[in-house]
């Protein structure tokens, strides 16, 4: 593990108190059995194993784990939080640094993740529907229908059946649904 | 005729429209009715949880309220993403007061409230213990007898545990190989059908989602399965759009049919093919059709 | 006990706290600090405080907003003067670029932005508190 240049030993806490409505038990139960790791299906491109990064929340190591890709390999499987003897969720732990990354902007650089996130949430907000399922908006929106047939060649195939539609999808009540959301995060612009 | 409120979801208007023609038409057969939620909304997927999960959760409240108002309070979805947020957004209204009169603060807006009692079913949990796996057996009119299947429960339908759960429930179902059984297929057993498929680091972290995708094909091809089936259209559109880029990248040679298992069993329940979304792959289901015909043409004794 | 003006702050940002806990206590408040809304409420039901000073971002989300609501709702606690002091905009500036925070739905006394001045820091506890204070007696009479 990489050595530690500077210790913050609230970060602990500071997750904690970002899990603090959750049914896990708090990250300094782990007892490092690893099988978080184990069942892990996306651990072998993590920079970090799940095991590795509750250890570096735990010794406060707040800069090395805000610049881990570990959380943003997190597919949301589960299967970690399932198997967990001491009752630790680590998936709502990866949530949390997920959270945690984007209200502080600290992310490692060339990670897809984080834009992809906050691009999705952008797009739901301004139809109350995603154009397809999870990974579209990012290249719709932003790289136009090209940008989606670089990323799928599969796209071409998927138009010649009909599946890819040319018009994004919207909710009726568009409007009434940003004041609804607008009751939750209350931004200007949003309702 | 019992009446369900229906959540498609996203992806099933577009990349997953054949897991939505097929899931109604086979309630229909089996004499149930899925009654689409009047102007829903996406549930949030994953994304939201990572900018604000109360927002995540006014999405869900915003559906199950419509539901609710539209006075049906068995709630079925046939995307496992959704089923999760809706289930778990409508456990924690239930279990946080303060959460709930939240949430019927934020849904005022759009003049809608909601008290907490819609119940949220999985499709495939609506078909197993609402219909009943017996029930539907008796219905086969074309038993997929012969076809090899393995099924792919994915993450979502079953994790994270509900209340209640065993962990046979959650670490061992047999549902899905109950429901392939009772359509005369026969599931094969392979140690990844409920390993993850990738789900959205196709886009985040493409290399990784390859890998996870070829392992699970792997892991099928090797245990003899003619084809996939599935109950998430994450799961189906993963291992089949990006079949090719698996086979490309990562020097493999797959040609599996990923099916959805409403497709299997409107076909054993008598359905035409087409009135059931088959036709649209991108991998040709027809081969495990005609080693359905080539079994039952095959003389006995 | 003190009768020194008794301050809440519930931040989850420890530095943050910490600091404005600095500056109000060298000004002669006595503050306490909670970083999430639980801990935050269960203070608020343990004992009278003249002021809270209250986060957005915490824990889930946007829960500053839900517990301003909650305290609103609340007959012991409704007529406590609240401050907002938030980072919110930064913090997901992302969903509307620019965009200011619209009050309308938080029902609070005042809400500022951090980063925040010590000395309209001062200012404001001093003018909330006051004005609760004035309010009260208003009432009594």
């Amino acid at each position: 593990m990489l050595p530690a240049t500077t210790l913050t030993p609230h970060f602990k806490a500071e997750v904690m108190n970002l899990l603090y409505m959750g049914e896990g038990a708090p990250p300094n139960l782990c007892v490092h059995c690893a099988i978080c790791s184990a069942a892990c299906p996306a651990v072998e491109f993590m920079d970090h194993s799940p095991r590795q990064l509750l250890a570096m929340i735990n010794a406060g190591m707040k800069d090395e784990v805000l610049a881990s890709n570990t959380f943003w390999t997190c597919s949301s499987c589960f299967a970690c939080s399932e198997r967990c003897p001491q009752g630790i969720h680590p998936a709502q732990i990866m949530y949390a640094l997920k959270r945690y990354s984007l209200w502080h902007s600290r992310y490692p650089e060339g990670l897809i993740g984080p834009d992809f996130s906050r691009r999705f949430v952008k797009t739901i907000l301004r139809n109350g529907k995603s154009y397809e399922p999870g990974y579209a908006p990012a290249f719709i929106w932003e790289g136009g229908f090209s940008g989606l047939l670089h990323e799928v060649q599969g796209a071409m195939k998927l138009l010649a059946k009909g599946r890819l539609p040319l018009i994004p999808s919207k909710i009726k009540r568009v409007k009434r649904f940003r004041e609804m959301i607008g009751r939750i995060i209350p931004l200007d612009g949003i309702s | 005729m019992k009446t369900y409120a229906y959540y498609p979801g996203c992806s099933l208007e577009t990349m997953a429209a054949s897991y939505h023609v097929s899931a109604v038409e086979v309630a229909d057969r089996l004499g149930v009715e899925l009654v689409e939620i009047e102007d829903w909304n996406c549930c949030g997927a994953t994304a939201y949880s990572h900018v604000d999960e109360l927002l995540a959760q006014v999405l869900c409240a915003r559906n199950l309220a419509l539901a609710e108002k539209e006075e049906r309070l068995e709630l079925v979805a046939p995307c496992s993403g959704c089923f999760k947020n809706l289930y778990f957004a409508n456990d924690h209204m239930l279990d946080d007061p303060d959460l709930m009169e939240h949430m019927n603060f934020a849904l005022e807006a759009d003049e809608l409230s909601y008290s907490g009692s819609v119940t949220v079913h999985h499709l495939m949990d609506m078909f197993a213990t609402e219909i009943g796996i017996d029930v539907i057996a008796a219905r086969v009119t074309d038993p997929l007898t012969g076809v090899k299947v393995a099924p792919y429960y994915g993450c979502q339908m079953t994790r994270p545990r509900k209340k209640g759960e065993t962990l046979q429930d959650v670490e061992g179902p047999t549902t899905f190989e109950d429901l392939l059984s009772a359509i005369g297929a026969t599931p094969v057993d392979y140690p990844h059908r409920m390993r993850c498929c990738g789900a959205s680091l196709i886009a985040t972290n493409r290399p990784a989602a390859l890998s996870m995708l070829r392992d699970l094909l792997q892991d099928a091809v090797s245990a003899g399965a003619d084809v996939i089936a599935t109950s998430c259209p994450l799961c189906q559109i993963n291992l089949e759009v990006y079949q090719a880029e698996v086979n490309r990248e990562l020097d493999t040679d797959f040609s599996m049919p990923i099916i959805y298992f409403t497709q299997l069993m409107g076909l054993a329940l008598g359905a035409k093919p087409k009135k059931l979304g088959i036709g649209r792959e991108i991998v040709k289901v027809a081969p495990i059709l005609e080693c359905r015909s080539r079994e039952a043409r095959t003389p006995v004794g | 006990m003190s009768d020194k003006k008794q301050l809440l702050i519930v931040d989850d940002d420890p530095d943050f706290a910490g600091a404005i806990s600095e500056i109000l206590e060298s000004a002669g408040y006595d503050t306490e600090i909670t970083h999430n809304p639980k801990t935050g409420w269960s203070a608020l039901k343990g004992r009278r405080f003249d002021l809270l000073l209250l986060d957005i971002m915490m824990g889930r989300g946007a829960e500053g907003v839900m517990m301003a609501r909650k305290i609103r709702n609340d007959p012991e606690l409704r007529d406590m003067p609240v401050l907002i002091i938030t980072g919110m905009r930064e913090q997901i500036a992302f969903l509307f670029p620019g965009q200011a925070i619209h009050p309308r739905f938080v029902p609070v006394d005042e809400l500022v932005e951090k980063p925040i001045e010590p000395d309209l820091l001062l200012d404001r506890v001093q003018a909330l508190i006051a004005t609760a204070e004035n309010r009260q007696a208003g009432g009594d009479e």
